[in-house]
């Protein structure tokens, strides 16, 4: 009897904490996001008016479909190149060390960081890119990177991806080591050239680190907010906008804390989509094991 | 963290409660201001050893956002805070998280203290829940030594103005510097242009949320407005800089001219300082008498203060002659006390522009509803891209006001 009770008297802590801080607060943000509230005053109860205003509203649509740039953007570019870098970085050459050291450097940043550095680099007049780009004669390039509503989300994925990249590299690395070597040596026996190698031995065993990177790469893009935070606030006019962003703007500037937890419903209902999506895969995969 | 952060202070203060402590929190995170207050608290000090005071700065976003989550907090934090008159600090007062503070007269009366004509901006429903303590004017910046190099004189009018922004474009240089990261900036030009074009007591309606966005005589603001946008006499990708940035085109001579506030010397190099000159805001239309933008910085009490008496106290001393006089002078603004003169030369000039006009504004987020503020900002920001889509943007601000003055 004590044996079976143990265990759980050791959950208690943990699972009080998890309620407090997680669970509770999620279904708190539900009871809001039905109301209208100025975070001081009574709330009122106002049933799904903040969800229709929401799909009316512009900038929540433009911030919705920005995220979707980030999701592809982040999918697209992060996950074969970070496949590509650690390819690489999984070679023994002279200096691959100091190779990986670099590529992994900023994976020790934080976004904040990171976003402060990208600001000064694409820094219109004086910033490191149009600099050079007129240096070497292509002024015509140079462009307002962060003012430019057409392109100044793509500039923050851009920047973003610093730090994405070299965070899937390292899922893919570790995933590369528990790749059988024995499998790879029958390959190059039988003839196979690196690319056959790769398609049909290495790219199979990778599998479970491909799922993992995708889905940690979805998820990491439904919930930018630090870059977007400290390289444009969302500017020009929600232009670069997600919904993390957008949620905090209503809920702390304009003070709409119900129209700003029904942003954060939104948000977690697609996210939670995803992340259902992947444990779902996961558990039919270990079934069929 | 934010949960923290109010855990934090509530401790804070609980322990400084029994130690007749003052707690201010202040958004003066400049690095000229926040020596200015820190000198002011100590000569506090000095004066009434009784008190202790302790001072926490906030960068001045944020403290915008904090500010909320202090007063609406069950037990108090702060006992004094800084903050702006007008709308913003009626929004508050509206709700009863802010204290009246007839107390700090004690026996004497507001206007032995401050201009009559600024009770109305730090009062609500006939109580004054609202210590000024500076306050400055907004005109067009620019260097000395630029415009008498090309021999440009401070335009009067607004044909003027556009022949100064031409000759400075000519050679070569930015004619109006403006940084719209932030997006309150933008509101300085619309609201000189209303005042220039349509008056006070029609901005008045307007910041009130009286007045249709889709007003005709709202559309000749922006016409003016688009001159000088379509001319290309602005900075540049302007949305990618904050103010102090755009300021710095300003400093180096890249840029000529700053619609700005006085505030704009507290980040100039010691070697522009003195170069840095302002004029009034041309006239657009000579029938409208002069209006400017002059907004009051001061200090409120909020109702859940747990030292009341020891922030009476500290405002009391803030409302003084040697505190205004004292601040005025560290950084060139206008105290709000009657009895001090204005601390220089620039101030003097600043002044008298003020006396000779016929009327002043706050400042749009300072006249308006907070939420109305934020997307009316950022509609001026989109104008001022797509100058084009005026209507268009006019139409969205309107149904936006309709929702928020519906409430």
């Amino acid at each position: 009897m004590r044996k079976r009770l143990t265990p759980y008297l050791f959950l208690t802590g943990p699972l009080a904490l998890y309620f407090i801080w997680v669970i509770y607060p999620i279904f708190r943000t539900f009871i809001v996001s039905f109301t209208r509230w100025d975070g001081m005053t009574k709330e009122k109860f106002v049933g799904l008016d903040n969800f229709v205003l929401l799909f009316n509203d512009r900038y929540f649509i433009l911030s919705l479909i920005n995220n979707f740039k980030w999701m592809i953007g982040f999918v697209i570019l992060s996950i074969p190149l970070g496949l590509l870098f650690a390819m690489l970085m999984d070679q023994k050459y002279p200096g691959h060390k100091v190779y990986k050291s670099l590529i992994y450097l900023p994976m020790a940043l934080s976004f904040v960081v990171i976003g402060q550095i990208w600001s000064w680099i694409l820094e219109p007049t004086g910033g490191i890119v149009n600099s050079f780009l007129r240096y070497i004669g292509l002024g015509t390039l140079a462009k307002p990177w962060l003012s430019d509503p057409k392109i100044v989300t793509y500039s923050l994925i851009w920047a973003a991806l610093w730090r994405q990249i070299p965070y899937a590299m390292v899922l893919f690395l570790a995933g590369l080591q528990s790749v059988n070597k024995e499998h790879v040596e029958a390959a190059i026996v039988d003839g196979a050239n690196a690319f056959q190698r790769f398609w049909y031995v290495i790219l199979p065993e990778l599998r479970p680190a491909l799922v993992i990177a995708v889905t940690v790469n979805i998820i990491d893009s439904l919930r930018a907010f630090d870059i977007v935070f400290v390289m444009t606030r969302g500017g020009p006019f929600y232009s670069s906008s997600v919904m993390a962003n957008y949620m905090y703007i209503q809920a702390f500037h304009n003070y709409r804390m119900g129209y700003g937890a029904a942003i954060a419903v939104v948000q977690f209902l697609i996210t939670l989509g995803f992340i259902l999506v992947y444990v779902l895969n996961v558990l039919k995969r270990e079934e069929r094991l | 963290m934010r949960k923290l952060l109010v855990l934090f202070f509530v401790l804070f203060t609980l322990l400084l409660f029994a130690k007749e402590r003052i707690v201010i929190n202040s958004y003066m995170s400049d690095p000229a201001p926040r020596k200015a207050l820190a000198e002011l608290v100590e000569m506090f000090q000095k004066k009434y050893p009784e008190y202790e005071v302790v001072v926490n700065t906030f960068a001045h976003e944020d403290f915008k956002v904090l500010l909320r989550t202090w007063l609406a907090s069950p037990k108090g934090t702060a006992d004094v805070v800084t903050w702006f008159a007008g709308e913003r600090m009626r929004y508050f007062a509206q709700m009863n998280l802010i204290t009246p503070v007839e107390e700090v007269f004690k026996g004497a009366k507001w206007e032995d203290f401050f201009p009559a004509s600024f009770k109305s901006t730090c009062s609500y429903k006939d109580k004054i829940y609202f210590i000024p303590q500076s306050w400055y004017w907004w005109g067009v910046y620019y260097r000395k030594s630029v415009f008498e190099k090309l021999g440009i004189k401070e335009p009067k009018t607004w044909d003027e103005f556009l022949q100064v922004c031409e000759t400075l474009k000519k050679n070569g240089i930015v004619p109006i510097a403006i940084g719209t990261k932030f997006p309150w900036t933008a509101a300085g030009w619309f609201d000189i242009l209303n005042l220039r074009i349509n008056g006070l007591d029609y901005h008045i309606a307007l910041t009130a949320g009286e007045v249709p966005y889709t007003d005709p005589k709202l559309m000749k603001v922006f016409e003016y407005w688009s001159q000088i946008i379509d001319k290309g006499y602005l900075l540049p990708n302007h949305t990618a800089y904050e103010w102090q940035e755009a300021a710095t085109f300003l400093f180096r001579g890249q840029a000529g001219m700053y619609y700005m506030g006085q505030f704009i010397k507290d980040v100039a190099p010691a070697e522009v300082k003195d170069d840095l000159d302002f004029f009034r805001f041309p006239i657009i239309d000579p029938s409208i008498p002069l209006y400017e933008e002059t907004p009051i910085d001061g200090f409120m009490i909020p109702a859940n203060a747990p030292n009341k008496n020891g922030a009476i106290a500290f405002l009391r001393f803030i409302a003084s002659k040697e505190a205004q006089e004292k601040f005025a002078k560290d950084l060139g603004r206008l105290a709000a006390n009657v009895a001090v003169a204005p601390p220089d030369d620039h101030a003097r000039k600043g002044l008298d522009m003020i006396l000779a006009s016929s009327g002043v504004a706050q400042f749009y987020d300072r006249d308006t509803n907070p939420e109305m503020a934020e997307v009316g900002m950022n509609a001026f920001i989109e104008f001022m891209l797509n100058p084009k889509r005026i209507s268009d943007i006019l139409r969205k601000l309107e149904s936006e006001r309709k929702r928020i003055y519906a409430k």
